[in-house]
């Protein structure tokens, strides 16, 4: 028969109510259907449009349904099915969810027995309330993943009969090579269940045993296809092999189609088999079982078996020896390798050597755990994944992308092998029981837990739909309306609509992402900080299992932290117990978790009362996550923020993190003296704790990796020289205290790091004093008074006190420590014109005018010019003298018992040999060319490359290995918080310090062993340069 | 605990093992032991042996001298010279400093990371070396005590005296016992001097091979009341003692090298290895060459390859590739000539690998094979050919490593930091002597 064109719809007013009958069952062309069903009816099979309601895509399924009718065989089924209402409605089902099966139906009409079939699926339970899964002891225990289920046998048998296989056989022989067989059995099997399953009312119900069902076809079809495998490879006996279901296969909770991961084992039968002939014959047989399921035949693939979860991967030889599999896990195997063998299970093949390879493998899945930087690298596999997504699918896969079923598998496999070593009872390799058991020994909350499950059950009946609609392997969310309805329809979400599934997909994504944090971190609070029943409460072994996982080096330490900060029924710890979970993770993103989390104990006590603190970082995930990070990445941060904890509002806002311009600054705090006036200790304070304030905001800045080195570098000058004005104002009120009249005015010039705007922070400041100098009598009075004021400047901002002091050194003044602490200009210009020595010269090469009395300033600079650019450059006398210097200072300065590359100031390579070629060239060739007329460092070394004086690549050499040396100068300021230690100036041995500043200088986690030799390696080349550049 | 450590632990006690030899290798490629007791390898497996590294060649200066040796548990073995009847075992150790970092003074370190990167690329590295050493009945080398061969036999010679064929049956026997496949042995061109050649391996197992490969040697010489030597060249008038080694790159179980139908069977893998190990073979000849004996062996004559090229069947070359045997697509592989029996195993491959991997990385192209008889041509011909000799001597080799980035990545920044300043103090050292030749020369005439 044929479905031919119905006459013209305008002729008859029968077909109108027909047409609306069709459109109220859900099709979209209810004409179309109308004209089709008719035909149908005359072909004696009548049906009513109100059976369609529940079918995802009812004119699809009319259509197929036509075309199936067609086939002659197919008659006496349909009549058969159209009779029984549940054979109907499952046919319905099937037609309506999947074109790929009803093209299996018109070309197998004998199939359509299948309907008429009962279930193959018990009925499924109903999901208990608490834990969405199935209770735990309805699951086999750890040791069942590998004694086969009796549905597996059933569907392992028939497939084996399908070949002509003998089940019953320990070696079951194909009697035929065709691959048709095996795949129209595997087709009837998937008929089956997809009957059972599209017709479900509760497909979220049914499942697990769904996911359990396809894995124990693909199982059969394993083992069918390595009988046919044996049958085309002459001398198979002379190898044992055993396949490895790994994957979802492994766990028991198959996709219709995805590809099937499996790994290879295989041994000699016998003692007198080589291995090399045993292997050889073991791939040819797996080669050959990969074949049977995906070579092109009358028959449509399969699916795909990927053998690339095997040792080496794509490059591995594909079947190995227990031992060299051995070999290689114990050898190089990496953290998501072990992860993986999680989900392994013996699937087909030598049943005793499948079994051997299960047991020797559990104890590496659960001592992965203690490997350095578990936790860490299983997050970095995670993102490398979800990196991979390409963007235009990233936010309609399913599987995936954020908040998909990876996240979801994710968090409860890290929570497995975490908890797993101590407890076998939460070994499970299939998620949902996982989760249950999680959930039973208290390893997670019930409540989250279920909620997890639900996602995880809504995830995938709609990854279920989607693949079953063209049997593709697809994990994509589709977009055309229309699609997304039949999704819907097929998915049984309420009601069947576009929007509504859209919107449900959703939510689950964002509660998948939320849930992760709820499960694995909120059983860290203590019992008394349950916000429900439902939640749990880690036994103290177990707390400590995670937190030492995660990093924290002192678990105990940080229950206490977590209990003291969430303990009573104040408001502020009930907003602790919301925040503590999510923050734990962040803190244990950063180098130094335990102080991270200590940090914040004592930020919260001493805000604790301020309604803005908690409410800013219960609002603002932003600024909760900032102040984490930076909390355990910066002991200056915390030091800062503990001195001036208001400060902590910063993290709210990014403006907030952006160094503040001197102006704005020096407006600041002229305000606060012009209130402080006449208190000098007072006026003293308020500098210092602004410098303090202004430090701590670049220290966050730059904890946070928003605020590159050169600025600041930059910025910390500034503040430097606020600081200084400041000061200087207040040391003049405290000389002019007593009545005394100004004599004199006085200017600040910066030297050295100062005066290149090179500043790290903490750093001392390199200056000279100048004054202008009384008239005639009052010459040595006005002399006294500048050096009370330069004195009282340097002694206000280096007091010891509340606030930590700016060191000022003066000491490259004329005569060093000999000389007075301040001159007159005259005095200057007199010294200079008559002694200046060589160092005083290099000295001056830096300085550059910032406080006091401007025009005295500029006076002084007009006087160092000619003193510090000659046009004659250096006599070859004080070229020698410069070179000894250099010399001197390296043999007498660096530290006895210090490695000399680990110096980054004074070592090989270091910011000493790169200043002082840049000062070279400058006191050699400043006098000629006026670009040379720089403080900083780097800039000398661009401008004579500019000027032609030193080749582009040495320059760069050079810079990189000062930036590097000041970067680590930095970062250990920033990391140990001791801001002016000479400590900084090394790379750290002790390995937490050089993971604390590995992790500063944007190293990835567990990559800071490579920043010595990283060290080493730029000094080296920036050593080689120098010798060449400064003796040459 | 693991498997391994498992089963060490009992065939301690099956064995009835009195003790246990911790060894490893300094940065000069001596070997170091430590002896324990059993029951104190439980404990060494879980937290190590701590030692002061500072007196150790090469491993940490004073101020960060503790370092902690591990043994690594899938070396264990017997050592068959010291009796059956309460015996002693030995396990290489891996030296983590003591927060549990590898030690970057660590040779075997320096090639587990060398391996890594060729295991990053796919590959894995397998060696086969040809190691040849004198024997000697007596003697110290200097006038009053000259050298005494234990024979005068050649090249294959059968020696009729037989004690040569005892040592050799007696050394394999010990060699087999250890693990240790021995492919090949014969007598080799100078009196006394012998060869064997190790089946190869993957090369960080044929550098623990040869560093016990040696012991054995030696023991097994006293034992026969003579003694064995891997000095690059004992006598003046006699060939030196080479490493020959050979060279493969597999892929999973396939040979990269090995490509049916090319030129010589090599690859397009293999060809950039080789233009790899050529390009760099300069830079890191202090290292497979690294004492200054070891100079006059390459400038000696006696067959010593010294020009940086490679050629089929040409003995003079540095890199040669041996005929291919039919059928054999396994046994595709390149023979460096260059080393010494006294190299340190660890870093010669180390160094080798490297070059190689970068020949792979950057495609380089490998230069013309060279025909002749690179001895026979003049220097002007060699340089139209475009054929560089290798280092004259070790401050020439020192000269041109302390250039060499690749010697520097592939060593790290430490051991590349200690091989040169040791180098130029052995240098220093050298030149200051007051030499036979001198006096025996100049004295009289001057």
């Amino acid at each position: 028969m044929t479905v031919s064109l119905p006459p013209d719809p305008q002729t008859g007013g029968r077909f109108v109510s027909q047409e609306a009958a069709y459109a109220r069952a859900g099709f979209a062309d209810g004409a179309r259907a109308g004209r089709v069903a008719q035909e149908l009816a005359a072909e004696g099979f009548d049906l009513d449009p109100a059976a369609f309601a529940q079918v995802a895509d009812p004119d699809g399924a009319l259509l197929a349904l036509a075309r199936i009718a067609a086939r002659p065989e197919a008659q006496e089924h349909l009549v058969a099915i159209i009779r029984d209402q549940r054979a109907q409605a499952r046919l319905l089902a099937v037609l309506g969810g999947s074109i790929a099966l009803g093209d299996h139906l018109v070309r197998h009409p004998e199939h359509l027995a299948v309907f008429l079939e009962p279930d193959v699926l018990p009925d499924a339970a109903p999901a208990p309330e608490d834990a969405g899964a199935p209770p735990v002891d309805e699951w086999p225990g750890e040791d069942m993943q590998v004694v086969p289920t009796a549905a597996q046998w059933a569907a392992r048998a028939a497939l084996l009969q399908a070949v002509g296989a003998d089940p019953a056989a320990e070696v079951p022989v194909a009697a035929t090579p065709d691959l048709e067989p095996l795949r129209v059995e595997y087709r009837r099997q998937l008929l089956a269940l997809a009957a059972q399953d599209l017709a479900s009312p509760t497909p979220t119900e049914l499942f697990p045993q769904v996911g359990a069902a396809l894995a124990d076809m693909a199982t059969g079809v394993l083992e069918a296809a390595l009988a046919i495998a044996r049958r085309q490879t002459p001398g198979h006996e002379r190898a044992r092999l055993a396949v490895i279901a790994m994957g979802k296969c492994g766990g028991r909770e198959l996709n219709y189609i995805s590809d099937v991961d499996v790994i290879y084992v295989a041994e000699p039968a016998g003692p007198d088999v080589p291995e090399q002939e045993a292997l050889a014959v073991a791939t040819e047989l797996a080669s050959a079982l990969q074949r049977a399921c995906i070579a092109p035949a009358k028959e449509p693939a399969i699916w795909q078996v990927d053998p690339n979860l095997r040792p080496e991967g794509k490059n591995g030889p594909l079947v190995r020896t227990l031992a060299s599999h051995k070999a290689y896990y114990e050898k190089w195997a990496q953290t998501w390798e072990f992860q993986a063998l999680l989900k392994a299970r013996p699937a087909a093949g030598d049943a005793a050597l499948g079994r051997a390879y299960y047991e020797m493998t559990r104890p590496w899945v659960w001592a992965a755990v203690g490997s350095e930087n578990f936790v860490e690298d299983a997050q970095a596999m995670r993102r490398r994944v979800e990196e991979h997504v390409p963007p235009a699918e990233a936010e309609r896969q399913i599987k995936l992308g954020r908040g998909g079923l990876r996240d979801v598998e994710f968090t409860v496999q890290l929570l497995q092998l975490v908890h797993g070593r101590s407890d076998p009872s939460i070994r499970a390799a299939t998620t949902l029981k996982a989760l249950a058991t999680l959930a039973a020994g208290g390893y997670v909350g019930r409540a989250p837990a279920a909620r997890l499950a639900a996602c995880y059950r809504l995830l995938r009946t709609l990854e279920h739909r989607v693949q079953l609609h063209r049997l593709k392997r697809t994990h994509l969310m589709p977009t055309a309306p229309g699609e997304l309805r039949q999704l819907a329809r097929a998915a049984r979400v309420a009601p069947p609509e576009a929007e509504q599934l859209e919107a449900q997909w959703k939510a689950t994504r964002r509660e998948v992402r939320g849930l992760h944090e709820e499960l694995f971190y909120r059983p860290l609070l203590p019992e008394t900080a349950r916000l429900s029943a439902g939640e749990a409460q880690l036994a103290p072994e177990a707390a400590r299992a995670r937190l030492t996982a995660l990093g924290y080096r002192n678990p105990e330490g940080a229950l206490q932290h977590i209990a003291a900060l969430t303990r009573g029924s104040t408001r502020q710890a009930a907003i602790q117990r919301q925040l503590l979970p999510v923050m734990l993770g962040w803190f244990a993103k950063g180098a130094d978790p335990d102080a991270g989390l200590l940090s914040f104990r004592q930020l919260s006590e001493s805000l604790g009362a301020t309604p803005w603190f908690l409410r800013l970082l219960r609002d603002s995930a932003g600024a909760a996550r900032a102040l984490s990070h930076a909390l355990s990445a910066s002991g200056l941060v915390a030091q800062g923020l503990a001195r001036s904890p208001e400060s902590v509002a910063w993290f709210d806002a990014d403006a907030d993190l952006v160094p503040r311009e001197a102006p704005e600054l020096n407006q600041e705090l002229s305000a606060i003296l012009d209130r402080s006036a006449g208190d000098t200790k007072a006026g003293a304070l308020a500098v210092r704790a602004l410098r303090r304030r202004e430090l701590t905001r670049v220290a966050a800045a730059m904890a946070l990796h928003r605020l590159d080195d050169g600025a600041a570098r930059f910025a910390v000058s500034e503040i430097t020289t606020v600081a200084l004005e400041g000061a200087l104002r207040v040391a003049w009120e405290q000389v002019l205290a007593e009545g005394a009249e100004p004599l004199t005015s006085l200017a600040v010039v910066a030297m050295g790091s100062f005066g290149g705007h090179e500043m790290a922070v903490g750093s001392d400041a390199d200056v000279l004093f100048v004054h202008r100098g009384g008239d005639g009598e009052h010459e040595a009075a006005a002399q006294a008074q500048a050096v009370a004021v330069a004195a009282a400047t340097m002694q206000l901002l280096s007091n010891i006190g509340p606030e930590p002091p700016l060191e000022i050194d003066a000491d490259l003044r004329p005569e060093g420590r000999n000389g007075p602490i301040v001159r007159s200009l005259a005095a200057y210009q007199e010294y200079y014109e008559r002694w200046a020595l060589g160092w005083e010269r290099q000295a001056l090469l830096r300085a550059r005018p910032v406080a006091g009395d401007q025009a005295l300033a500029a006076r002084f600079m007009a006087l160092a010019e000619p003193v510090r650019y000659r046009p004659e450059g250096l006599s070859a006398k004080e070229l020698v003298e410069l070179r000894r210097l250099k010399t001197r200072v390296e043999r007498e300065r660096l530290p006895r018992g210090v490695e000399p590359f680990r110096h980054v100031k004074l070592g090989p390579g270091g910011l000493l040999d790169v200043q002082w070629v840049a000062q070279l060239y400058q006191l050699r060739h400043a006098g000629q060319y006026r670009s040379l007329r720089v403080t900083g460092t780097i800039e000398a070394l661009e401008a004579c490359v500019e000027e032609g004086l030193m080749a582009a690549d040495d320059a760069a050499l050079l810079i990189e290995a000062w930036l590097q040396g000041m970067s680590i100068r930095n970062g250990n300021a920033l990391w140990t918080g001791k801001a002016n230690s000479p400590n900084n100036n090394l790379v750290p041995s002790e390995r937490r310090a050089l993971a604390g500043l590995a992790a500063l200088m944007g190293y990835p986690a567990g990559t800071a062993s490579q920043l010595p030799e990283d060290r080493h390696r730029t000094a080296r080349r920036a050593r080689a340069v120098f010798d060449r550049l400064f003796f040459d | 605990m693991d498997r391994q450590q498992e089963y060490v632990l009992r065939a301690m006690e099956e064995r009835d093992i009195h003790f246990i030899r911790l060894w490893f290798t300094d940065v000069l490629g001596i070997l170091k032991s430590v002896a324990i007791a059993p029951a104190e390898l439980e404990g060494a497996f879980a937290e190590g042996i701590g030692f002061d590294g500072s007196a150790i060649e090469g491993f940490t200066r004073v101020y960060e001298a503790d370092m902690v040796a591990v043994p690594d548990p899938t070396t264990f073995q017997l050592l068959p010279w010291q009796g059956e009847r309460h015996g002693t075992a030995r396990m290489f150790c891996d030296i983590v400093t003591p927060d549990g970092a590898p030690s970057p003074a660590d040779p075997r370190f320096v090639l587990k990371r060398a391996l890594k990167k060729a295991s990053d690329m796919g590959f894995t590295f397998y060696t086969h070396p040809e190691i040849e050493f004198y024997l000697f009945k007596s003697g110290t080398g200097r006038s009053t005590n000259p050298l005494v061969p234990l024979d005068s036999g050649g090249y294959f010679d059968h020696t009729a005296r037989g004690l040569t064929n005892d040592f050799r049956r007696t050394a394999i026997e010990m060699l087999e016992s250890m693990g240790i496949s021995v492919e090949f042995s014969h007598h080799e061109a100078g009196p006394g001097q012998n060869e064997i050649d190790l089946r190869y391996a993957d090369a960080l197992s044929m550098a623990d091979n040869i560093m016990t490969f040696r012991t054995v040697v030696k023991e097994a010489a006293l034992a026969e009341g003579i003694f064995a030597s891997f000095m690059p060249k004992p006598m003046g008038e006699h060939p030196g003692s080479g490493m020959h080694t050979h060279f493969s790159l597999f892929e999973g179980d396939r040979n990269a090298f090995f490509d049916a139908g090319a030129e010589y069977e090599l690859s397009k893998t293999a060809r950039s290895f080789m233009a790899g190990v050529l390009h760099y073979a300069r830079e890191f000849c202090l290292i497979t060459n690294q004492f200054v004996n070891s100079y006059k062996r390459l400038w000696g004559g006696a067959e010593a390859p010294n020009y940086v090229c490679w050629g089929h069947n040409n003995r003079s070359a540095l890199l040669r590739v041996p005929m291919y045997k039919p059928g054999k697509p396994q046994t595709a592989r390149v023979e460096f000539r260059g080393m010494d029996s006294a190299a340190n195993p660890y870093l010669a491959f180390a160094v080798i690998l490297a070059a190689g991997l970068k020949g792979i990385e950057q495609d380089m192209e490998l230069p013309p094979e060279a025909e002749d008889d690179v001895w026979a041509l003049t220097d002007a011909e060699r340089r139209a050919m475009g054929i560089d000799p290798l280092p004259a001597s070790l401050a020439e080799a020192s000269a041109v490593m302390g250039q060499s980035e690749l010697a520097a990545e592939t060593l790290g920044e430490h051991v590349f930091d200690f091989v040169l300043r040791n180098k130029r103090q052995e240098w220093s050292e050298y030149r200051a002597q007051v030499t036979a030749y001198e006096l025996e020369r100049f004295l009289p005439i001057l």
